[in-house]
């Protein structure tokens, strides 16, 4: 959801006159929105900004994005990052992956959900 | 019948190894547990506004999803489970002026191959902070927005996307960077 609420902000202030670029790792959810600038890393959710503690990755995507803003030459530009999250891309194969969930696993998740809708629901109410 | 595929081997990466299909996974998640398909934001025309100054002049403004930490709402550490009750409804601002303690445990991110640990992998305040003081960007704005991640389009367009524009523009900000976590 954080891809296309950022993907929908991202349009809205474009549209009225401001610049905007995206940093993200969820490429399929921004370009099917559609934004002007999307800056694209290859790593798992919550890694928009570069790999943790390492300083020099953080500093090498943050200013790829500065070159995507300012040099895009039109909208839906993405660049992507060539940095790799690891040697090994397996870790792709894990998210979501349906065939490690077994009935008892889905009637719990199931079971999450819900209580997690209703917690989200009372705060929402309460704000 | 057996087909001889013969000539030179030809190194193609392996199959797996390209951006995660995250909208066909999630929709196939929702059809297993029993929840009706979600339905993603979809536009064919996309907006553009050139950047109106060159960076070394123009402000610019970080805009986040991740949230303030509130004390007493359970575990919002790296690596919490994800926690609801960390949530946000409201579009919320602060000061950039130290890095404010911002965490990501109301979100979906990829808890098993990452921790969160590192608050500059979702929020790269520093980053910015350092390219304003090299003369990269003219300056940075003085306050970082925090944008609502909500299932309901109408709410993010009807009432969060305006209010980070208006924040934006009390601002004086040319340009936005918007991270997602």
């Amino acid at each position: 959801m954080c891809h296309q609420t950022v993907s929908l902000a991202a349009r809205h202030l474009e549209e009225n006159g401001i610049s905007t670029l995206v940093m993200g790792c969820a490429k399929d959810i921004v370009e099917y929105c559609g934004v002007p600038r999307f800056l694209f890393s290859d790593f798992p959710l919550g890694n928009s900004a570069g790999r943790p503690f390492d300083r020099a990755s953080q500093a090498q995507t943050l200013e790829l994005a500065l070159r995507v803003l300012e040099s895009a030459p039109g909208p839906r530009t993405t660049v992507q990052s060539p940095l790799r999250w690891s040697e090994d891309a397996a870790w792709k194969l894990d998210y979501l992956d349906l065939t490690k969930l077994s009935p008892e696993k889905i009637a719990e998740r199931r079971k999450e959900f819900d209580e997690v809708k209703s917690v989200a629901r009372a705060k929402r109410e309460s704000s | 019948m057996t087909t001889t595929v013969s000539g030179p081997k030809i190194a193609f990466a392996a199959d797996y190894d390209a951006p995660i299909p995250y909208m066909q996974r999630t929709r196939d998640y929702y059809q297993l547990l029993g929840f009706a398909p979600y339905r993603w934001a979809h536009f064919i025309d996309v907006p553009f506004t050139p950047l109106r100054v060159p960076l070394d002049r123009a402000r610019v403004a970080l805009i986040t999803t991740a949230a303030p930490f509130q004390p007493g709402v359970g575990d919002q550490g790296p690596g919490a489970p994800y926690n609801a009750a960390a949530k946000f409804y409201t579009v919320y601002s602060t000061s950039i002026e130290t890095v404010p303690d911002l965490r990501i445990s109301h979100v979906g991110y990829d808890r098993l191959h990452t921790t969160a640990a590192d608050i500059n992998t979702y929020l790269p305040l520093t980053q910015l902070k350092n390219a304003a003081v090299a003369g990269r960007l003219g300056s940075l704005a003085p306050r970082l927005h925090g944008a609502p991640t909500n299932r309901s389009h109408r709410v993010t367009i009807e009432t969060d996307t305006p209010e980070l524009l208006r924040r934006c523009r009390e601002d004086g900000a040319d340009a936005a960077v918007l991270v997602p976590s």
